[in-house]
């Protein structure tokens, strides 16, 4: 009788809290949004399974070994992963394979879109300054704005690692919501007008300029904000894999397999930290809603940019400040919604592959954001 | 009466100069190295064209030879290769080729090795 009153003390029931209970519900939350509306899924359904895992109560033994917190675990030493920043310029990496920077290559003024969209970053630093929060921590939750989970978790375990489950799971919820958040932006700061502007058809890019944008891209951005390059480097690394056509299978590997397996390591263990005793604090409420503020200024920043360039531009290259909104590096999120808001203006023009220029221009931006912030603050 | 803190209790005096100027040098930053990039690849089409109109009066070529390609022609001559190197096309060749569809015989299944062989009459 004794064994079985011991066993049922050491059951998840036993232990649970109201606190693990609405964790556990978060975590259904995320898996129903990724199913049901397939909201970013291919990171939302891990980390809401990881937010599951992490939050059933575990019996506490020394030596145990089960739990992601717990030195030596199986889970732990996933999520050395994260805590030691080794997942995000992998995830970098597969990104730059997949990613064709020739719409960017071809029409280069709409980089400065994707610097414009960083707004929300510095705006938001600001802004958690005043609420209280230190300055490493307030440049962390800053970059919420880049819209970036991998630059979030990297900047995050290198300035505030006690804040890393709370950024990392504001950036990723609310890029999965950027099709909610980002049109009554985009429509309150533009005319009707403004977004029936159709654009020049995009120019062939050549192979040489596809190659020479990887390298010349690590070399600028490497020396201005030498901090980004685990960054940075991993990105046009995996760029210049694609675009040299001699590393095929390299370049395949990173934007499939490699990304896949890292994508699923990190959602899970990251969702697996999110547990309630750290993950329900008034610290993880202000987060929220600063990263929402974050996303807003930063979609706010692309438009008003994009408005501001067509003051100086000629009529024949004006650009449509839809694409402004794309800056945010959500890739291809946000070069999605301004698609669609650009066609529930004029059915037909799209604007797509206009988008995708400033949108791939926002994650060099966002990555550059947080390399300078390492490079100022450490 | 209970004493309750705000959720977000904004105190814009908590903001030092120094971090108000590192916000604006770090935005600053950003956009100045994407300006940069820019310029660099704004540079690269111009001295590519350069390059073109150079080899079309060296070689006498017409001056729509050096002319920029747009992307739809690309896209368009790109599919086109695409389906050519594929062999999809609409229209079928209309040669029929036929095949040998009779299989080989095999005696795995064959009657004559079933286990029971009924007497079968034979008229």
């Amino acid at each position: 009788m004794e064994g079985i009153t011991h066993f049922f003390q050491h059951t998840g029931f036993a232990g649970a809290a109201p606190g693990n209970l609405l964790m556990i519900f978060v975590g259904l939350l995320f898996i129903w949004l990724a199913i049901r509306f397939e909201y970013e899924p291919l990171l939302l359904l891990p980390i809401g399974f990881g937010i599951l895992l992490g939050n059933i109560p575990l019996p506490w033994q020394p030596g145990l070994q089960i739990g992601v917190q717990e030195e030596g675990s199986v889970m732990n030493l996933l999520y050395m992963g994260v805590l030691k920043g080794v997942f995000p310029p992998l995830i970098f990496l597969g990104i730059g394979a997949m990613t064709d920077f020739s719409p960017l290559i071809s029409n280069p003024k709409l980089i400065l879109l994707g610097a414009a969209a960083q707004l929300g970053i510095f705006l938001t630093y600001i802004g958690a300054i005043t609420l209280g929060f230190g300055n490493l921590d307030s440049a962390a939750i800053g970059i919420i704005g880049g819209a970036d989970g991998p630059s979030a978790i990297f900047l995050s375990s290198r300035l505030a690692p006690h804040l890393i489950g709370a950024i990392t799971i504001a950036a990723y919820i609310y890029m999965a919501l950027i099709p909610v958040i980002q049109p009554p932006v985009m429509r309150l700061l533009t005319t009707e007008k403004e977004r029936k502007i159709r654009m020049k058809p995009p120019r062939s890019v050549s192979r040489k300029e596809k190659v020479l944008f990887p390298v010349i891209g690590v070399l600028l951005t490497g020396f201005i904000a030498p901090a980004s390059l685990p960054l940075l480097g991993m990105l046009f690394l995996g760029n210049l894999l694609r675009e040299s056509m001699v590393t095929a299978r390299l370049a395949d590997t990173a934007r499939n397999a490699l990304i896949d397996v890292v994508s699923i390591i990190l959602g899970v263990t990251i969702g697996a930290s999110a547990q309630a005793t750290t993950f329900l604090t008034r610290n993880s409420l202000q987060i929220f809603i600063l990263g929402a503020g974050a996303f807003v200024i930063s979609t706010a920043g692309g438009v008003l940019f994009a408005k501001m360039m067509n003051l100086v531009l000629p009529e024949e290259s004006k650009v449509n400040p839809l694409i402004g909104a794309a800056g945010v590096s959500a890739v291809p999120n946000s070069a999605q919604v301004a698609h669609r808001e650009g066609l529930r203006a004029d059915p037909t023009n799209h604007l797509i592959m206009h988008a995708m220029a400033p949108n791939v221009a926002g994650v060099i931006g966002s990555a550059l954001a947080a390399g300078i912030m390492l490079g100022y603050l450490l | 009466m209970t004493n309750s803190t705000p959720i977000l209790p904004v105190d814009f005096s908590a903001i030092t100069k120094e971090q108000m100027i590192f916000a604006v040098f770090g935005y600053v930053t950003v956009i100045g190295s994407l300006f940069l990039l820019f310029i660099l690849f704004s540079l690269i089409p111009a001295m590519r064209r350069r390059k073109q109109k150079k080899l079309v009066r060296t070689q006498g070529l017409p001056e729509s030879a050096a002319a920029v390609v747009p992307g739809e022609v690309s896209a368009a001559i790109a599919l086109a290769l695409s389906l050519y190197l594929e062999e999809l096309h609409d229209q079928e060749t209309a040669i029929l080729t036929i095949k040998k569809a009779a299989k080989n015989y095999s005696p795995w299944n064959s009657k004559i090795y079933n286990v029971i062989n009924f007497n079968q009459i034979k008229r």
